[in-house]
């Protein structure tokens, strides 16, 4: 059973049962100071109050629609640009040094300019989130069409089909593989977006409330957010992953 | 189809083939045999449009869609079925999807594939996927088949039935074949004429040869008939003074 990969989950379950034990009694026997690193329990119950007097669920949707909406965009986007630039040489003149340099400075720093120019209300973290991941995605898009196999594309010209059927046989289900390989970077891309948005300058969401712990030094509130964010980032990563295993049958 | 004193280059550099004429009369099967590098390839991406010769005319004497051409590599594409794969060609010439569900399953069938319509590529034996691609190029009824060494990457039992199966449906459909092979058993059991090429670069076709083996002809028994070890022998000599001819002069320079 300590070595049986089908017992994997059961022993990582007992390990992180164990450090939430240790980490509480630690708590309670005052080896930790509470300001810093507050106990499970007391984060547990930070995590049941916000759902028990129900304001959690603004903010959740304010962030989930932020980071969904800027997703969708980006995905869009990425592929639109991508397709367009890998098969017009002028295009990709064009693009490659923006999205390269958008590629290469972090580009969460764009948040405050953002909310400068869209406010803050939803849009400035539906911009961030859309910027995080169309980057992502164009170049994933740009490079995998570039790299498509030869073959395929000569199978199709050889069984008489034109421009328009290789970019509907070849080049957009290879863009969806490689997409689809990527959608869990793009999520996590998409929460950081919409959670960095709402940490500069908004009146919802998570990354609000996160701004808000901070500022009241409610570190049990801190963490609560923290593992609500890990939790439905996992909930979509687990979504991402069936979709995934779906559309890519074929592999 | 008509070749006619082609020559082909990549690049700036020396052209890889020159001059060579190559003929395939109607419902004939000829094949190219030649050291690696000769332009053999090529030669076949000429005539299919894929690759610009420099020099030489190509005279299919049949329509663009009526060439098919099947790779060393079968090429499928991975996220369609074996059903799918097989229709393609035949939707991109007007077929409806319908349509041409119901003569790509005829053509599975025929190469005994029933039963696996269903299967993605992945889900299939090499075998299996090069029967597939003969499917696809099959169900386009094409007057003038291209191989450019189809079989290479099947096993010996598995390709001995493919090409049973090919040389059967060809000669049953009336197709013309140029197969390009390094293999000169498989040229001679499947051809009417074997044309042999120089080393490249500068490849030309130096001899040809016409097989007496009379059709119809199950390529397993041709190797049996007594033309065989003779003709098999004279052009096994000229490829290896070919070779030897090139080793020596990489050697003098």
């Amino acid at each position: 059973m300590l070595t049986d990969p089908r017992f994997a989950l059961l022993r990582q379950l007992t390990a992180f049962g164990i450090l939430l034990l240790v980490w509480e009694a630690a708590g309670r026997y005052g080896m930790i100071n509470p300001l810093f690193v507050p106990s499970p329990s007391r984060i547990g119950a930070a995590l049941y109050e916000l759902f028990a007097d129900g304001r959690i669920w603004p903010h959740l949707e304010a962030t989930f629609t932020a980071a969904l909406v800027g997703l969708a965009l980006g995905i869009v986007a990425g592929i639109v640009l991508g397709v367009l630039a890998a098969l017009i040489p002028p295009v990709a003149e064009l693009l490659e040094p923006v999205m390269t340099l958008l590629n290469a400075i972090p580009r969460v720093v764009l948040a405050p300019l953002f909310v400068i120019w869209l406010g803050i209300e939803l849009a400035s973290k539906i911009a961030l989130a859309f910027i995080l991941v169309a980057v992502v995605i164009f170049f994933t898009v740009y490079g995998g069409i570039r790299q498509v196999d030869r073959k395929l594309v000569e199978r199709i010209i050889t069984l008489g089909g034109n421009r328009w059927d290789l970019v509907r046989h070849v080049y957009l289900p290879s863009v969806a593989a490689w997409v689809l390989g990527n959608l869990k970077v793009a999520v996590g891309f998409a929460f950081t977006g919409a959670c960095v948005g709402e940490f500069v300058g908004a009146s919802r969401g998570l990354g609000y409330l996160l701004s808000f712990a901070q500022s009241t030094y409610n570190s049990a509130l801190m963490f609560a957010l923290i593992f609500l964010i890990m939790v439905v980032v996992l909930l979509i990563f687990a979504a991402a992953g069936r979709l995934e295993k779906y559309l890519l049958r074929w592999q | 189809m008509r070749v006619r004193d082609l020559s082909i280059s990549y690049g700036k550099g020396e052209p890889v083939l020159e001059g060579a004429s190559v003929e395939v009369g109607k419902g004939q099967f000829v094949s190219l045999v030649g050291p690696s590098g000769s332009g053999k390839s090529s030669l076949l991406r000429a005539v299919m449009g894929l690759q610009k010769p420099l020099a030489g005319t190509v005279d299919a004497e049949v329509k663009p869609a009526e060439v098919g051409m099947l790779f060393q590599d079968d090429a499928l594409l991975p996220w369609k079925t074996a059903r799918d794969n097989v229709a393609l060609g035949l939707t991109f010439r007007g077929c409806s999807q319908k349509s041409a569900a119901v003569q790509a399953d005829y053509w599975l069938d025929r190469l005994g594939l029933k039963g696996f319509e269903n299967r993605y590529p992945r889900h299939l034996s090499g075998g299996q996927r090069k029967r597939v691609a003969l499917a696809q190029v099959l169900a386009q009824m094409p007057k003038l088949l291209l191989m450019d060494e189809p079989f290479a990457s099947l096993d010996a039992i598995v390709r001995a039935r493919v090409i049973q199966d090919v040389a059967s449906l060809v000669e049953e459909e009336g197709i013309s074949v140029l197969l390009v092979t390094h293999d000169l058993e498989e040229a001679i059991s499947l051809s009417d004429r074997v044309y042999l090429l120089s080393q490249g670069p500068r490849a030309r076709i130096t001899q040809q040869y016409d097989v007496p083996i009379p059709r119809p002809r199950d390529p397993v028994k041709a190797r049996v008939h007594p033309a065989f070890p003779a003709l098999y022998e004279k052009l096994w000599n000229d490829l290896s003074h070919e070779v030897a001819f090139d080793q020596r002069a990489e050697a003098a320079e």
